[in-house]
């Protein structure tokens, strides 16, 4: 049983575009809890 | 040179890479650490991190080395399962979750996974648990530093052993200056790096080469790594599924932050680390599918990542893995030389040398133990190929598989079972690592940490079953805050 050409590009797309999109959420987070004084 | 041909990387542009990058880690690790007065600050980070770099440090300590270089080795040896069954490793980190928030309420001022250990299931116990997490951190500690060396050598030419121990050196400095501080600060930098970095090489291969080409080249010249039954793979799956959950669940490295994590905070973080670190290995795995379609011959295994950004980037490619796994390794050394000092300032020094010891003794001696941990890394990872068990960097890590596997029934049953068996716990584990090696040996890398576990569970359910015994949650908060103890 051999996986498809669509169903690897389909779970390596997905994979990548979270991985794109994490790096701007941790940011994100960090600027929150550093206006809110909870860095640390 | 790992059979390459020539450095990938021009070998002044590598030292200027690990020039800035290391003067950049020293000196935030400095400058995060200059108010820690007592072994609490220097341990802990003052008990009370946030969100954001609570979510960055467990996803940056998990990125390891092994993670950006043995993710492709892994997708070349075993496949699609073998980058599916590393990105598995992220269970460990979903499934800590309430564990640390049980872990937090339980222990309000613990230090160490050994504390709980000592409390809640006795001296002998305990001296098995330090045993099992000593061997594993030590492994963990070794396989990154070699892959410190394996990296700079095969992209700049620069010799093994200079390589691992400039990255080593800088680990110990900054962890040295800064303590958990120095390591969770300089981690939300480098999970960033190491995330933006990985993506990009995936974006740029997926650009270049394309999935159809990929695809036909393997059904052409590899099909079996495109086979969703391939027996050693599905086999690896669950092993390194029990593997990550077991290395979590047991190590120092995240008892720590969970003791450091600020009041609620925990849960969220390792969930979202977690669920953020799940792809992590299938974009640093899925670009040695490339190499039938790209034509690379890959002299050794654990050089494809690198070997595949360079064909596909050249010089920015080279530079980008470079960058990438510097900072992986750095994110993960230093967190465990910093738990590993821990541990063995807490429960080897204070527990079994000096129980007398006051809080500025500990403050001194786990910055003497961050350093000999560094010096005996160090004599090990210059012996990589002479051992008979230090081989590749995947077989280094499997090897400490049966180990960590067969503490995960212990730690679980210790956090929820009230009846859980002392004697049962140690056993449980001695028999689990006892086993699970034997089965390393005599059938192979993939089923160590499964056979441990399995062997783990049934010692730990049996005894418990024929010899309960009751256990009051409230001695662990209670013993837990007595500034001085000894060995129960």
């Amino acid at each position: 049983m051999t996986i498809s050409s669509t169903a690897l590009m389909f779970i390596v797309v997905v994979a990548t575009g979270v991985a794109t999109l994490t790096p701007i959420l941790l940011l994100a987070l960090f600027i929150r809890d550093w206006k809110k004084g909870c860095l640390w | 040179m790992n059979g390459l041909d020539a450095p990938i990387l021009p070998t002044p542009v590598a030292w200027g890479l690990l020039i800035a990058f290391s003067i950049l880690w020293v000196a935030l690790g400095w400058w995060l650490g200059r108010h820690n007065r007592s072994a609490e600050d220097h341990m802990l980070a003052g008990r009370n991190v946030g969100m954001a770099l609570a979510t960055a440090t467990a996803m940056a300590t998990w990125v390891t080395a092994n993670t950006t270089m043995t993710a492709p080795q892994l997708a070349l040896q075993l496949g699609v399962w073998g980058m599916l069954g590393y990105s598995l490793g992220a269970l460990g980190l979903i499934l800590f979750a309430p564990l640390a928030r049980r872990i937090r309420e339980l222990m309000p001022r613990g230090f160490t996974s050994g504390d709980f250990i000592r409390l809640r299931y006795g001296t002998f116990t305990w001296r098995v648990f330090l045993v099992v997490s000593l061997i594993y951190a030590f492994g963990w500690l070794v396989s990154m530093a070699m892959a410190g060396g394996v990296l700079i050598n095969a992209l700049a030419g620069i010799d093994y052993r200079v390589g691992m121990t400039v990255i080593l050196t800088v680990c110990v400095v900054y962890t040295l200056l800064g303590g958990l501080r120095a390591v969770i600060g300089t981690d939300f930098i480098q999970t960033v790096i190491i995330i933006a970095g990985a993506a990009f090489i995936a974006w740029l291969t997926i650009d270049r080469v394309g999935f159809e080409a990929i695809h036909f080249n393997l059904m052409e010249e590899r099909p079996e790594l495109l086979n969703l039954l391939f027996p050693a793979a599905i086999m690896f799956l669950f092993n390194n599924l029990l593997f990550g959950v077991g290395e979590i669940f047991h190590s120092n490295v995240w008892w720590s932050r969970a003791f450091a994590f600020g009041r609620n905070v925990g849960f969220r973080a390792y969930l979202l680390g977690g669920l953020l670190w799940l792809p992590i290995p299938i974009v640093a795995g899925f670009i040695a599918l490339a190499t039938p379609a790209l034509g690379i011959n890959v002299p050794a295994a654990d050089m494809v990542g690198p070997l595949v950004a360079a064909e596909v980037l050249g010089l920015t490619g080279a530079i980008v893995v470079f960058i990438v796994v510097f900072a992986a390794l750095a994110s993960s050394l230093d967190s465990l030389l910093a738990a590993t000092s821990d541990l063995v300032t807490r429960d080897i020094y204070r527990g079994h040398i000096r129980p007398q010891a006051s809080e500025q003794n500990q403050f001194r001696a786990t910055k003497v133990i961050v350093v000999l941990l560094g010096l005996l890394t160090w004599l090990a990872a210059s012996y990589r190929g002479e051992l008979p068990i230090i081989g590749s960097l995947a077989e280094l890590l499997y090897f400490t598989g049966a180990f960590v596997a067969s503490a995960i029934w212990p730690i679980v049953a210790g956090l929820y079972w009230r009846r859980a068996n002392p004697r049962g716990a140690a056993w449980s584990m001695i028999l689990g690592s006892g086993i699970g090696l034997a089965s390393y040996f005599l059938i192979g890398f993939y089923v160590a940490a499964l056979v441990g576990a399995a062997v783990s569970l049934a010692v730990m359910v049996l005894s418990t079953w024929l010899a309960p015994r009751p256990f009051d949650w409230d001695r662990l908060a209670r013993d837990d805050v007595q500034p001085k103890g000894s060995p129960a």
